[in-house]
């Protein structure tokens, strides 16, 4: 890529050909402002905030517009630029409502703060402002066209990233506004984006809004857990509620560029559902009793090992899941597989139609972690079974013991009758999971297990990046990570030598035994995740 | 060399002077033939010797304009005429499209051969249904005759003109607004560069050309660029239709030499101001223009010359205001039309132009108060030269003018609160 040698303010800069004078300015370390422009939707130059004077040009240039030239100097500590960017900031307050105390964008508005910087703090507009009427546009975003600066990032959005038109630009002048047309809604699955590239409050999501003050919230990098692309995502939580209150794309140019799913941005209410499973539970003869950690895992340990011992390791059927991390897979491995011997180990699939928008799409397998989980070995050994086979030799009586370590309704293992079967005859069903789900209400035990912003680890998507999650919230009740709960089990059964303290110790442990990890640590993974070895085949080693 | 209405408007006068066979009575299509006897080359060089100069307001040279269409190019180019007249004050170009549409015909032509179209569209104003009707009726018959379509006159060149009608909307007269809207998307100017004849229509090199400059080209083929650049001063040559209109006793369409002066042509040509009453103030190219005092109209009307006196030539469409005219009134007039037609697509002009309005309202309704003049000042200076096209400038302009050189008008209006002229004979 051929460069270009610059000046933005004095400083010297050399930028790639085609670069922007606003990204080249952020790269000499000088800011211009900008609401329209989007590094990652088309330049409209609408807004005029980011008008730069250019050494030997008349009249200002728009930085989103005008590319770099080499020997350029741009200027953006002139009197001149700092009158027009006055000048915008009065224009586009002249209407707006200055309703920031009950503004849900209010701490994290781009308008709000560029008034406090460079705008006047008081308006010359002595006129009746526009008003307009608050509207549900679908998308789950509210929209109020009084604190709109037509920026365009939302008529963009739909129609560039999504592909669809679904939200427009209608009337003009200063009776301009932003509408969907013939008052339909938005449907497309990325429109929540919106409301993280609105740049003001006119579009607010109808989930977040009035939850909390932006500043209230802890954000945390993490990794969307809802299909195999492995968005990234900021989890937005409330520390003193211990809750999640939004989930919001986190900008990885290498999976997901700026956007995430509708899904993904919604996807965290299961972990706040008030009938999440909160401590082990077993159910025997028709009653259900709550059961101590340090009672039910011996139990437990004690019937598996007893099934292992009548009826030979091939009589456990171990169903893994790709919704756990490496860190969890590789421990199912060790604990079932190398420590058990048990041959059958497998993972459900959980498909899904694949949604293609112009330039985002939803990935059509709805575990996150599958190249992990078969990569860190939950995958059937010499003459083990896969998934459907194990159901149907416990529906036969052949395998006698059934360890799910994620539930789920029965057709995600099978045709239901024989998964039914299958769960009346095995003398032994454990199911680790978050929330009750008809496999887990067959169960002998039900252990509570946590979700992804419960516990830290990584999952590798389906291009094959490793990308960590990490642990947000709290553990409610008696909830436990998934990887310590694998960890104490293979205590009790005597087949894990030591426990790990952290996830991050186990995956040094991953990384010196699975080639396809070797080398990456948490450290190199980082917060935009790391690919595993190029030439690993997707085969589970040993 | 008078020109006097011999060239552009020779055949207007006469019965059925908008069909072929009264157009071709007169000569009509002759330059055609000629121009396709010759490489487009040579034309775009005679028009460029010519002098010729765009006669939609920006005055820019239209031999240069064709020039910049690349040759090497596998992409088709597109001739678009803009009939979007649309200026306040400016009438000049619906003539040719009513009387004589074979003559812009004719221009369209030679321009599309030219820069190497096989496409031209017309893109008339809304508002102009009839002149549109007429501009049809034209392209049948010049189709049936052979002039329009394929191989046309024998010279093994093809192209298609077709009509666009506007939705109406002032905006669309910008010629990337224009192609905006043929395209079928909302009239916006787009940014620029890349300027349309690079990528214009469907991404495509594109010239857009005003009616009245491509209704001059036939003559200057025929008659060769020398006798074009002998009409008029030496960088302001050709003959050109002034819009006189306003308060003069004979308002109407005057085509003389180019620099033409405006007092000769409001005195003698217009017959003055009725009842023999002074001028207080003229428009001299439209409404974007900054207003001249009576006294400052002793220029002759050309690109340099008013840009020189700090206002602009624009269309070259006078607009007469005697001192019956409440000059506050016309500023809010002037104001509201550009509020009324931006785009709102960029933020100086959209939220500028309406708040300029409000406070000549407010000026003219005796509310306004001393400051109001200077945030009205001072709002023009947020807006020049901040936007994205021309109409931000078109609006501050005219706003200032009036502002600066009738203060003591704007100044009574406050003092007195109320309007000295009881609204005057504009409204």
């Amino acid at each position: 890529m051929a460069s270009v040698k610059l000046k933005v303010d004095g400083r010297e800069v050399v930028v790639e050909k085609g670069t922007n004078l606003i990204e080249a300015s952020k790269q000499a370390g000088v800011f211009v402002p900008s609401f329209c422009y989007h590094p990652g939707l088309p330049v409209v130059g609408v807004c005029r905030i980011c008008l730069c004077e250019v050494e030997g040009r008349p009249k200002l240039v728009a930085g989103c517009a005008t590319p770099v030239e080499e020997g350029m100097h741009i200027i953006t500590r002139s009197a001149k630029v700092a009158e027009a960017r006055r000048a915008v900031m009065e224009f586009l307050l002249i209407h707006h409502p200055l309703d920031c105390p009950s503004c849900d964008k209010g701490g994290e508005c781009t308008l709000q703060d560029y008034t406090i910087q460079m705008g006047p703090s008081r308006s010359r507009f002595t006129f009746e402002k526009n008003t307009w009427p608050e509207e549900d546009v679908g998308g789950k975003l509210i929209l109020n066209k009084n604190r709109c600066i037509l920026c365009l990032r939302c008529v963009n959005l739909c129609k560039d990233v999504a592909g669809v038109d679904e939200i427009a630009v209608l009337s003009r002048g200063e009776h301009t506004y932003i509408g969907t047309v013939d008052g339909r809604k938005i449907e497309n699955e990325l429109a929540g984006n919106i409301a993280d590239i609105c740049p003001v409050g006119a579009l607010t999501s109808k989930d977040f809004r009035f939850q909390s003050r932006p500043w209230e919230l802890k954000n945390t990098p993490s990794v969307c857990p809802l299909c195999s692309k492995g968005c990234n995502v900021v989890v937005g939580y409330h520390p003193r509620r211990n809750e999640i209150l939004r989930i919001t794309a986190r900008t990885n140019m290498d999976v997901n560029q700026w956007w995430i799913c509708d899904r993904g941005r919604g996807g965290f209410h299961f972990i706040h559902d008030p009938n999440r499973i909160v401590v082990p539970v077993q159910r025997a003869g028709g009653t259900a009793r709550t059961v101590a950690w340090n009672a039910a895992l011996p139990e437990i340990a004690r019937a598996l090992r007893g099934v292992v011992q009548r009826h030979g390791p091939a009589a456990v059927g171990v169903l893994g899941s790709a919704e756990l991390t490496n860190e969890e897979c590789y421990l199912t491995r060790a604990v079932f597989r190398d420590g058990l011997n048990v041959p059958n180990v497998d993972f459900p699939a959980r498909p899904q139609p694949e949604v293609t928008y112009a330039r985002f799409t939803i990935e059509g397998d709805q575990n996150p972690n599958t190249r992990g989980a078969r990569l860190c070995g939950v995958a059937p050994g010499p003459l083990g079974l896969g998934v459907n086979e194990m159901i149907r030799a416990a529906a036969a009586g052949t395998i006698r013991a059934l360890f799910f370590l994620r539930g789920g309704p029965l057709e995600r293992f099978g045709d239901p009758a024989i998964v039914e079967r299958a769960l009346r005859q095995a003398e032994l069903v454990v199911v680790l999971d978050l929330l009750p789900s008809p496999v887990s209400d067959r169960a002998h035990w039900v252990l509570p297990g946590v979700s992804f912003a419960e516990k830290d680890g990584t999952f590798t998507n389906s291009s094959g990046r490793v990308q960590r999650i990490r642990k947000v919230l709290t553990l409610r009740g008696d909830t436990r990570e998934d990887w310590r709960i694998l960890q104490d089990l293979g205590r009790a059964l005597h087949v894990l030598p030591s426990a790990d303290p952290d996830p991050e110790r186990i995956f040094i442990r991953l990384a010196q035994s699975i080639p396809a990890y070797s080398g990456l640590t948490y450290a190199s993974v980082g917060e935009l995740g790391a690919p595993i070895a190029p030439a690993t085949a997707d085969v589970a080693v040993g | 060399m008078t020109v006097n209405g011999s060239v552009l408007l020779k055949t207007v006068h006469l019965p059925e002077s908008h069909t072929l066979a009264v157009y071709r009575k007169h000569g009509g299509y002759e330059a055609l033939a000629l121009a396709l006897q010759k490489q487009p080359d040579e034309i775009i060089d005679m028009v460029k010797r010519s002098g010729l100069r765009g006669r939609g307001g920006a005055g820019f040279p239209t031999g240069t304009k064709w020039g910049f269409v690349p040759k090497a190019t596998d992409k088709p180019k597109y001739m678009c005429v803009n009939a979007d007249e649309s200026e306040p004050g400016a009438f000049k170009d619906r003539i040719i499209c009513q009387k004589d549409p074979h003559q812009l015909l004719e221009g369209t032509l030679i321009g599309s051969y030219a820069i190497g179209a096989s496409r031209a569209y017309v893109y008339v104003r809304g508002e102009f249904a009839f002149e549109a009707g007429r501009i049809r009726e034209a392209i049948d018959e010049a189709r049936k005759a052979g002039l329009i379509g394929k191989n046309i006159l024998g010279s093994g060149w093809s192209c298609e003109v077709s009509v666009y009608l506007g939705a109406g909307a002032y905006i669309c007269g910008e010629e990337t607004g224009l192609i905006q809207s043929i395209e079928g998307k909302r009239g916006e100017p787009r940014l620029k560069p890349p300027f349309p004849a690079v990528v214009g229509l469907f991404g495509c090199p594109t010239v857009v050309n005003n009616v009245e400059t491509l209704a001059c080209v036939p003559h200057l083929v025929s008659r060769g660029w020398e006798w074009f650049a002998g009409i008029g001063t030496e960088r302001n040559t050709g003959p050109k239709l002034y819009g006189l209109s306003g308060h003069v006793n004979r308002p109407g369409i005057y085509e003389l030499p180019m620099g033409t002066p405006l007092r000769e042509l409001i005195e003698s040509h217009g017959g003055g101001v009725p009842g023999g009453r002074a001028v207080k103030g003229v428009i001299p190219g439209g409404a974007s223009c900054p207003v001249l005092r009576g006294d400052e109209i002793d220029v002759p009307m050309d690109f340099d010359s008013l840009t020189r006196a700090g206002s602009l030539f624009g269309t070259g469409t006078p607009i007469v205001m005697d001192d019956t005219t409440c000059m506050v009134r016309a500023a809010w007039i002037t104001a509201r039309f550009f509020a009324h037609e931006s785009c709102g697509q960029c933020t100086p002009c959209r939220e500028g132009c309406g708040w300029l309005e409000r406070i000549l309202v407010k000026i003219e309704r005796g509310q306004g108060e001393e400051r109001d003049l200077d945030v009205l000042l001072s709002v023009t200076d947020q807006i020049e030269g901040n936007t994205i096209c021309a109409l931000g400038d078109a609006a501050a302009w005219p706003a200032r003018g009036f502002a600066k050189k009738y203060r003591d008008e704007f100044l009574q209006h406050i003092r007195e609160k109320r309007c000295p002229l009881g609204g005057g004979s504009l409204h």
